[in-house]
């Protein structure tokens, strides 16, 4: 095995344009195995782009991705096994769950994965009810996507990403669209499902995450990496967050003294510290 | 135009869907050709926004409200293929879900508004629009006129299937089965409300969106608009456009032929065949020897000459033939629309806005 | 009527599309006779049956298999009710409309003249008349059943059965699912147009309204078709299709495909 095989992620000098603005300019990046990484950004600042180079829907104009060594390109996504091994090692959870859930019911849309794998029915069957139970959704299994909940649409979004047991999983905000209930019942479920091998990669604005999802982060703007660090490292540094768009300068009045500081927007209103 | 189950009998409705099946064979191989992997979602989102466009109750000129069918926006963003596609899943949809329009008759109505629909617009709409660019005014009135145009054919090939059920379809005692009234009924009452207010609706909508089109996503346009590398790439594109004028034109002549002509073949009957020994014989025996009317009955008689009445006495006998009758009257609801084409473009190239 | 008409209707509109789905999802959830068929069952039967209303030449045939419909419809849970105004009410506005004059035009033996010979009705004219409005509402009473008493995913699953190819049934339930998703954005952006409106809109402006929320539902539906697209590539979609059906066939469902199949052939030798 070469080297960067134990990189799960290996990503050199990657450009990519997207309607001919650039959206990724010469992003450079490891990540290893079992690693627990947060992409912060601002909207725009191109992490959701990442996360789909990073799952093989969109491809670099220039620069290399290496998935476990091996190159992440369209002609090797032609390769029928080795798209069938990435497909189910490697999860994408989209931050529209109207996107992910195209299929009729909620049981119908958790097998949709494992029987593009070709696996037989009493596997899918089996796969797909632990699944939905580890997502305590086994109760909506015949339901359709329209009578379902916003957080409800996103654990059967999660739930269909989970029931492959992917060794990496890629999160595209995902708590982003929901009701602040239902945010810390998502988390909630995100941080109890501690499966040791797995690679998690959450793309986020939300800074009160990072704590709880991640133990590295990634801080993005305009397509590059700004910054790299652990959660407390990024987190206080608040003069990177106010030029990253993390955060944004808030300016009111204490007593009579007006003065101005940084800013997080979180599940349950805003908290601040003085 | 949603035509419900019980209207047409089960022999037209056969025909129709044997006429159907071809074009949905041919459109889901060329559509799978251009988009690869990408056909079932993008079908099917068109397929729910058809479906959803259907539903949209437009406010027309003179107070009234109406529906679009959608044949229209659909064919110009999606092409002919693409919309024949979604506008037949959208029916689809509609019959077996919602109840709109009958699930026998549904190959008619994906015959008449999918298939027909989609391809007069895409012809009108690339015949009209030329190489006038993405959002000069010209293309969008080229996809209304495109619109209101299709709508109404589909609507002359309802009419045609509903005129001619009195023809072929009675019972023992001459009663018409299904759709009571004759061409002569049927076609003008189909395409009052159509050339009006039902082609004012589609007119309205595919312009309407295409105007927004041009404003705020013009590319959307690109691919079906004659325009793209595709479509200059080769002079051959005219000549495909033609081949589609002429398909279409036989289709216009042949399929309501097709329904006569297997209309007489499931045992029912025309004038012609009360007439002839042979042919009564075998009425006879199928109506489990029922004895006949000696003549042609007189309803039927006057019926079949229902179009033919205006040629004088001293024509030719076949003129006076149901299928003739059926021929000019199609040709007649054609000459018509052809003659609103014909103007539109005219009046469109005289205002100056050729590119 | 309402001067804005035009968004009310089509905000009732969508309303109405969606009442009637939650009230068929109920329904099909009930424990009936139909409800406890296999679907392919249903689907067969009850498509053999609307094939031999429109097939019967004869009026006494096509009311005995309305009168098998009451008898399913009964054991079935269906309230008459929901028929009358689902089916029964609707179709004989629309076909009865059309059906009167024919009492009248059709050509044949006058069975009644009215005072001064202004118009006549024929022996014909009637029969024409009873024929049709009776063979629609049999029909769509017969596949109204089929649509209360299944879950629509069923129905789609059963088309298998029928040899509709696999990759025309996904397109069918993907756009069953996305009709939803498009008629709840389209109705957000009429509801909160009708909320900022003050004063009249002429008529001009109403069809701009909506030909916008069509164009603006028409960029949505691209945008949300190709990410559709990357979704289902996320999970290994290569272009084939693979369902889940595993519909099994027990003995009363042989039992009830025999009786609705015999009603069907007995229909079509009877009313030929």
């Amino acid at each position: 095995m070469n080297p960067s095989g134990t990189a799960v992620f290996e990503i050199t000098g990657l450009n990519y344009r997207y309607d001919k603005v650039p959206a990724l300019n010469g992003l450079s990046l490891k990540i290893g195995r079992g690693e627990r990484i947060a992409l912060l950004g601002a909207n725009g600042s191109g992490k959701s782009t990442l996360l789909r180079i990073l799952d093989a829907l969109a491809f670099g104009d220039k620069g290399e991705v290496k998935f476990f060594g091996s190159p992440l390109t369209p002609q090797s996504m032609e390769d029928e096994s080795f798209a069938y091994d990435f497909r189910r090692k490697v999860g994408l959870v989209f931050q529209n769950p109207d996107v992910q859930l195209f299929n009729p019911t909620v049981f119908d849309e958790v097998a949709f994965g494992p029987l593009q794998m070709g696996w037989t029915h009493g596997k899918v069957n089996e796969a797909v009810t632990r699944a939905l139970e580890g997502m305590e959704i086994a109760h909506l299994w015949d339901r359709a996507p329209h009578r379902l909940s916003g957080g409800e649409k996103k654990r059967v979004a999660i739930a269909s990403v989970l029931v492959l047991d992917p060794e990496v999983v890629l999160l595209d905000e995902p708590t982003v669209t929901l009701d602040p209930k239902s945010q810390s019942q998502v988390i909630d479920l995100l941080v109890d499902w501690k499966s040791g091998a797995k690679t998690v990669i959450t793309a986020t604005h939300q800074l009160e995450l990072v704590d709880a999802i991640a133990d590295k982060c990634f801080v993005m703007q305009q397509g590059q990496i700004m910054a790299t660090g652990t959660p407390a490292e990024i987190l206080s540094d608040g003069d990177l967050l106010l030029r990253t768009n993390l955060v944004h300068s808030h300016r009111h009045t204490h007593d009579g003294v007006t003065h101005s500081h940084p800013h997080v927007h979180g599940p349950g209103g805003h908290s601040h510290t003085h | 135009m949603h035509i419900p189950d019980g209207y047409l009998s089960p022999a037209t409705c056969v025909v129709l869907y044997g006429g159907a099946a071809p074009f949905w064979y041919v459109s889901l191989r060329k559509i799978r050709r251009q988009l690869h992997t990408r056909v079932i979602p993008l079908i099917s989102v068109f397929s729910a926004f058809s479906f959803v466009i259907m539903m949209f109750n437009l406010p027309l000129p003179g107070g009234t409200t109406g529906h679009a069918v959608g044949m229209g926006v659909t064919t110009v963003v999606l092409g002919p293929w693409g919309s024949i596609l979604a506008i037949s899943v959208a029916l689809t949809i509609q019959a077996f879900f919602f109840g709109d329009g009958g699930i026998t008759a549904l190959g008619a109505n994906c015959f008449n508004m999918a298939i027909v629909g989609s391809l007069v617009t895409y012809l009108v709409y690339r015949w009209i629009a030329g190489r006038s660019p993405l959002t000069s005014r010209r293309r969008m009135f080229s996809a209304a006129i495109a619109g209101y145009v299709a709508i109404n054919t589909a609507a002359l090939f309802a009419a045609v299937e509903f005129g001619v059920q009195p023809l072929l379809f009675k019972d023992a005692m001459g009663a018409p089965l299904y759709a009571p009234y004759p061409l002569s009924v049927a076609i003008p009452a189909m395409m009052i409300g159509h050339l009006t207010f039902a082609g004012a609706a589609e007119a309205i909508i595919t312009g309407g969106i295409v105007a927004y089109l041009q404003r705020s996503d013009a590319s959307l346009l690109a691919p079906f608009s004659g325009l793209t590398v595709e479509g200059a790439a080769t002079e051959s594109r005219t000549s495909i456009l033609g081949r589609l004028w002429a398909g279409l034109a036989a289709l216009m002549l042949l399929t309501p032929l097709g329904v006569l002509a297997v209309g007489t073949a499931w045992g029912e009957w025309s004038v012609k065949d009360f007439a002839d020994a042979a042919a009564r014989e075998k009425i006879i025996a199928a109506s489990q020897h029922r004895t006949l009317p000696a003549g042609v009955p007189e309803g039927l008689h006057r019926l079949s000459s229902a179009w033919t009445a205006p040629f004088p006495d001293y024509a030719p006998q076949f003129i006076r033939s149901e299928p003739v009758g059926y021929m000019l009257s199609a040709m007649f609801g054609v000459g018509i629309i052809l003659a609103v084409l014909w103007l539109g473009r005219k009046f469109l190239l005289r205002g100056g806005n050729t590119p | 009527m309402s001067q804005h008409k035009f968004l009310s209707g089509t905000i009732g509109g969508f309303t109405h599309a969606l009442q009637h789905a939650l009230e068929s999802e109920e329904l099909a959830r009930v424990d009936g006779w139909l409800q406890r068929l296999d679907p392919r069952v249903k689907l067969v039967g009850l498509l053999a049956l609307v094939v031999a209303t429109a097939a019967s030449r004869k009026l006494s045939v096509v009311l005995l298999i309305f009168a098998v419909a009451l008898v399913m419809a009964m054991a079935s849970h269906v309230q008459w009710k929901t028929l009358f105004t689902r089916v029964w009410l609707p179709v004989l506005g629309f076909t009865g409309v059309i059906a009167v004059p024919a009492i009248f035009l059709t050509p044949g033996e006058v069975f009644w003249r009215s005072p001064f010979g202004v118009v006549h009705v024929t022996h014909a004219g009637l029969r024409a008349a009873a024929m049709l409005v009776s063979r629609v509402e049999t029909a769509a009473t017969m596949s109204t059943l089929l649509i209360l008493c299944t879950p629509w995913t069923h129905v789609l699953k059963a088309l298998r059965s029928l040899h509709v190819p696999v990759e025309i049934v996904a397109i069918l339930m993907m756009t069953h699912r996305y009709v939803y998703l498009l008629i709840e954005t389209a109705n957000e952006m009429f509801v909160a147009r009708q909320s900022r409106m003050v004063g009249r809109l002429d008529a001009a402006t109403q069809r701009r309204v909506a030909t916008r929320t069509g164009g603006v539902l028409l960029s949505k539906t691209v945008q949300l078709g190709e990410e559709v697209h990357l979704a289902m590539q996320a999970r290994g979609f290569r272009g084939d299709v693979r369902l889940l059906d595993q519909f099994r066939m027990e003995t009363r469902d042989y039992a009830a495909l025999m009786l609705l199949l015999g009603i069907t052939a007995a229909a079509l030798y009877v009313g030929h």
